[in-house]
């Protein structure tokens, strides 16, 4: 874990909010794990105050040697519009890697990734690190949002060589449907060994219902507010599920990922 | 804010001055310590902060208990601070001495336990397993968190259930306690002379100020328990006035705590009449703040000439 400053290498906005950012960072990065996220100074204090919490999109790498890490994310607060501001060369303070990413067990080949709007951000550094053990045929990735402008980063999955599935609320491109409708349909065809999902936690909650349905394993990233991603604020506490007992799981340090049956939603 | 690439912790300056600090019987390497809920038991922190070069730790609230605490959400930031609802979750005492009080016994740096109670007997219990703790090296009374139904806070808004408590607590301590106050109070000087009467070795000051807020656009409030603590550099003036208050009502060593983000914060505190301060919030923002505040003082003290912190405490001059 690293306390530092990063420097920004490009902050470029994709349209609809969505910005492309890039840091250079510590070596500290270049073990991160997909799915782990970092605490962010969006500017300099004290309003906003707090850093803000982004999973890692993906590492970079030139050459081989570490350069730093990307992260994509959505302006939707001011913390985040003035995250957008920020020019090359700035320097932000940057805590992470931190929390449990996703967890990859051997025997997983057949693989779906459900993403949700922004909740696409960590499932590219996901499908690029795993790609090499699953079987690309088999897996797919189901991409929602409300409309065409939301449905981020399908080039980078196609590229890879996965079937993408398209949907939007309003239709504008793909099917018009949530993507829990392709995901279950493909669920009760072909069950994957595992499911990798990202987004709202509405989206999530049928997500984790589908997983269940189907009896497949299924791994959910989620968010929740939090004022340092260590542990020591206690303010990203979830609801576990029955087995949790009467504790509350924390999103920092039990997650962001987690077993979607041990959380109740 | 200000840090280094990986941050290690800035070094004193050469001939560095004298930071030491005696709150009661307790000697401080610098007046510098963590404020309860904000730096977890400490060991959160080790790989970011070199904990031997903090004044001291002071761990989360501590009940006899493991205490679940309120339902999320639970925080909020507001303008220039945070409102907090957390209620005091944690592992109670007994898991905490049994599970992380280990790796703090190997850290040279005195320990604080913050204790909460819901009645007069859980604080006095609580107290005779602090005190038999050799290496806890006090006790921090929370008489101050708005947060939770009963206890908290209903012991420090009242002169006279704050006098009961403490005397109790008293009774079953030898170590020294420190009485943490609320700010939730009309006259807080009351609270504290009533405290002192009774044997406090010290005040600490501020806890949260309750606050609230609202998303407009579904009604609702933003914190599940409506209401939650206010913390940060919002509430840094009220801060520095009460410390200013209490320091001209008692006699005795004075922890400021209240939205220090930097050494200048932390020094109006100590010239407020403050023998040392609490950072909070600002763990969460740099967890490395409390040791360039550190560093700050002791560029402070060699700039203005000064031997020492107590050459500083109250020293506020005219307008």
């Amino acid at each position: 874990m690293s306390n530092e400053l990063a420097r920004v290498q490009w902050n470029r906005p994709l349209g609809a909010g969505y910005h492309h950012l890039c840091l250079s960072t510590s070596e500290a990065y270049a073990g991160a794990r997909p799915g782990q996220f970092v605490m962010l100074e969006v500017a300099q204090g004290p309003a906003p105050l707090l850093r803000r919490p982004f999973s890692i999109h993906r590492r970079l790498a030139e050459g081989g040697a570490h350069r730093g890490i990307e992260i994509l994310f959505k302006v939707v607060g001011d913390g985040t519009a003035r995250l957008a501001r920020r020019d090359v060369g700035d320097r932000l303070a940057l805590l992470g890697p931190l929390g449990r990413g996703f967890v990859w067990r051997d025997g997983y080949r057949r693989v779906y990734l459900a993403a949700g709007g922004i909740g696409v951000a960590p499932l590219v550094f996901l499908l690029e690190d795993i790609l090499p053990q699953i079987d690309r045929e088999a897996s797919a990735v189901f991409l929602g949002g409300r409309g065409q402008q939301d449905l981020l980063c399908r080039e980078e999955f196609t590229r890879m060589g996965v079937a993408v599935h398209l949907t939007t609320d309003d239709g504008s491109c793909g099917q018009q449907c949530f993507l829990t409708d392709p995901l279950e349909a493909a669920c009760a065809t072909k069950p994957p060994d595992v499911i990798f999902a990202c987004g709202p936690m509405e989206m999530l909650r049928c997500v984790a219902g589908i997983a269940a349905r189907h009896k497949v394993s299924c791994q959910v990233s989620i968010e929740a507010r939090m004022a340092c991603g260590l542990g020591a604020c206690l303010g990203c506490a979830v609801e576990g599920a029955a087995e949790a007992g009467d504790k509350y799981l924390h999103v920092c340090m039990d997650g962001p990922v987690f077993e979607a049956h041990r959380l109740r939603f | 804010m200000t840090l280094e690439p990986t941050c290690p912790p800035p070094a004193p300056p050469a001939a560095s001055p004298d930071l030491h600090v005696r709150i009661g019987s307790l000697t401080l390497r610098n007046p510098v310590m963590t404020a309860s809920g904000t730096f977890g038991y400490g060991g959160e922190f080790r790989d970011l902060v070199d904990l031997e070069g903090l004044g001291a730790i002071v761990v989360k609230g501590l009940s006899l208990k493991p205490a679940r605490g309120n339902p999320p959400p639970r925080i909020v930031e507001t303008p220039c601070g945070m409102l907090n609802a957390i209620g005091l979750e944690n592992i109670g005492v007994e898991a905490f001495i049994r599970t992380r009080l280990p790796l703090l016994r190997k850290v040279a740096t005195p320990v604080v336990t913050n204790l909460y109670g819901t009645t007069e007997e859980e604080y006095a219990a609580l107290a005779g397993i602090i005190d038999a703790e050799a290496d806890i090296a006090a006790a921090e009374l929370n008489i101050s968190c708005p947060n939770v139904t009963c206890g908290g806070m209903a012991f420090g808004v009242n002169a006279q259930a704050a006098a009961s408590l403490v005397r109790s607590v008293r009774r079953r301590l030898t170590k020294p306690l420190i009485v943490k106050l609320s700010p939730n109070v009309t006259d807080i000087t009351a609270i504290a002379r009533a405290v002192a009467a009774e044997g406090a070795d010290a005040i600490s000051l501020i806890n949260t100020i309750t606050g609230m807020a609202i998303d407009v656009e579904t009604r609702r409030p933003q914190l599940a328990n409506i209401t939650g603590g206010l913390s940060g550099p919002a509430i840094r003036p009220i801060a520095v006035r009460m410390v200013w208050q209490v320091a001209g009502a008692v006699d005795l060593p004075i922890i400021g705590i209240g939205g220090i983000l930097t050494a200048a914060d932390a020094l109006q505190f100590i010239i407020a009449g403050a023998t040392a301060v609490q950072v909070g919030t600002a763990n969460f923002i740099n967890p490395a703040a409390t040791l360039e505040i550190v560093h700050g003082l002791a560029a402070y003290l060699t700039r203005h000439g000064l031997a020492g912190i107590p050459d500083l405490v109250g020293r506020l001059e005219r307008p």
